[in-house]
């Protein structure tokens, strides 16, 4: 499995009533209607796990989309 | 009211050629055992009554002998885990003040490092007979003292009189239907309450008690096998060890006991079913029941109901929930004859209220009068206001193959004031991963609830009684 696969199971895990037709690299979090800050929580703590890495706060306040968080994981690696 | 020495009198007066107590090396009728304790008593008759005396054994009859010869000659019996650092050691015999502190042969060496003035150190087998008047304690007499597990912080003593031990053996052995008919097997520390409950409730009865110093699963299935056993006593992590580390033939010599039961606020669901399925007639039962106000309640497992609860109060004690939130969760209050007056050298009063025991439980009843627990008012996990009980996480995550312990701390956030943090020891080769865990926790728990941070430990840091000590993984 890739990076980008990676990073869209866990968006999947994160929130489960996404689907496959829902999902839009691109799509930001004011277009989930359950992307509230526990959601970012868990989004920030099951990335930080599966690749074992560590974000900062600013790098947190801005993951905003599964591009962001894609991108700022990718930059980590 | 009696006196715990009567326990041991009025078995060895109504059936004194029957065995009372079987250890690894010897065997008791209880008229032998009443005259061991005789003699022993005589000579520690020649202490003040009310003198304190440090006890450190293994699970022996040495052990019953000196607790009963100590109780007998109107002193009060400290209890010492054999676990014990020597740091702690020294600061219970330095808080206890003993005038003597008796052991066994291989734990000499420990109680000779201590340092304490007028304090004798003997070995049992040092004691002789000497001639002394007899004595007889009487009921508000403290007769032993134990010092709290230290799981929430320094640990307590906790003094123990005549009348609150007789209050609870009687409820234990009317509750659980203990006769003289019953072979009790014992794989606990008698320096705990729990294990000492079962040596009192064994004399009181007339039922023949057989010692055993370790909780190995096969050492207990050989003995109850060898000895008839009809009731065990044992604490969960030996019960789930038994049931999912043995194949169903050797499980099968569970099957004839009439009771097993356990101490535990948590019982895992999954081992009461097994221990249920194996089970022919016998039951499971449970209590709850801190050192200060023992067996408040008891749980008998009748199939799924109430799987969770650790059941009523018991004849005669009164239970109530202090400053309960909308959904009835509060402080638990005690209220009963097994409630200490006070805790040694009248500490921590503020933990007594009119009475009433504040355990720094949280619990809740049900609508049918049935107890649950929560967990410690001071392990409340503040999220954003949402008060989050560390035990519903660790149950949720504990059903995961792969975990041996789990417990859930608050961390601080700087957005959500707390956030839950999990430390994680897991089974020999498991190779589960936070990953695993995280994902589990968002599928079965509010997002508010799943952990922020996980930390695998190789152990945690336990207390002399092997429990966790939770408030030393608080940053």
């Amino acid at each position: 499995m890739n990076l980008d696969d990676d990073v869209k199971k866990i968006f999947f895990e994160t929130f489960p009533l996404l689907t496959e037709y829902d999902f839009d690299w691109e799509k930001t979090q004011n277009n989930y209607e359950d992307w509230d800050s526990f959601a970012q929580l868990n989004l920030i703590t099951l990335t930080e796990a599966k690749f074992e890495i560590n974000f900062s706060d600013d790098e947190i306040t801005s993951i905003n989309s599964a591009k962001s968080l894609l991108e700022i994981t990718k930059s980590k690696l | 009211m009696n006196t715990i020495n009567k326990f041991l009198i009025n078995s060895s007066k109504a059936n004194p050629e029957k065995i009372a107590l079987i250890d690894e090396n010897s065997e008791f009728t209880f008229s032998e055992l009443e005259e061991k304790v005789m003699k022993f008593s005589s000579f520690l008759n020649q202490f003040e009554e009310k003198s304190v005396i440090s006890l450190l054994f293994e699970n022996t009859s040495e052990f019953v002998i000196s607790y009963l010869s100590i109780i007998n000659s109107g002193c009060v019996a400290h209890l010492i885990p054999t676990g014990i650092s020597q740091h702690n050691l020294q600061n219970q015999v330095s808080s206890a003040k003993p005038r003597l502190a008796l052991t066994s042969n291989s734990y000499f060496k420990r109680i000779d490092d201590i340092e304490l003035e007028n304090l004798e150190k003997l070995r049992f087998s040092d004691v002789k007979e000497i001639s002394s008047k007899d004595r007889m304690p009487s009921p508000t007499d403290y007769a032993y003292l134990i010092y709290t597990s230290g799981t929430t912080s320094t640990p307590k003593g906790v003094p123990i009189t005549h009348s609150n031990c007789d209050f609870s053996t009687k409820n234990i052995a009317k509750t659980l239907h203990y006769s003289k008919n019953d072979i009790d097997l014992l794989p606990l520390q008698m320096s705990h309450s729990f294990g000492l409950g079962c040596l009192h409730t064994s004399l009181y009865v007339g039922s023949t008690l057989v010692l055993q110093k370790n909780p190995k699963s096969e050492d207990i299935l050989e003995s109850i096998k060898k000895y008839n056993v009809t009731t065990l006593a044992a604490i969960p992590s030996t019960l789930s060890n038994i049931t999912s580390n043995n194949n169903n033939d050797s499980l099968n010599q569970l099957s004839n006991l009439r009771l097993i039961i356990t101490n535990s606020t948590f019982f895992p669901p999954e081992t009461i079913r097994k221990l249920k399925n194996i089970l022919r007639e016998g039951i499971v039962a449970t209590y709850y029941g801190l050192t200060e106000a023992s067996r408040s309640t008891f749980m008998i497992f009748d199939g799924e109901k109430k799987i969770e609860s650790v059941g009523k109060p018991s004849d005669g004690i009164e239970i109530k929930i202090k400053d309960e939130d909308k959904e009835g969760i509060g402080e638990i209050w005690i209220y009963g004859p097994n409630v200490i007056d006070n805790y040694w050298r009248n500490e921590y009063s503020e933990n007594k209220s009119e009475g009433w025991l504040r355990t720094g439980d949280l619990g809740r009843f049900d609508e049918d009068g049935f107890l649950y627990i929560l967990g410690r008012v001071d392990d409340l996990i503040n999220i954003s206001g949402e008060k989050v009980y560390p035990q519903e996480i660790e149950r949720i995550v504990k059903v995961l193959s792969g975990i041996e312990e789990v417990i859930a701390i608050p961390m601080k956030h700087r957005s959500f004031g707390e956030v839950v943090k999990l430390f994680v020891k897991k089974t020999a080769n498991s190779e589960i991963t936070s990953t695993d865990i995280l994902t589990h926790c968002i599928k079965n728990m509010e997002r508010f609830k799943v952990p922020a941070k996980i930390e695998f430990v190789e152990d945690f840091p336990r207390t002399d009684y092997g429990k966790i000590k939770r408030f030393m993984l608080k940053e």
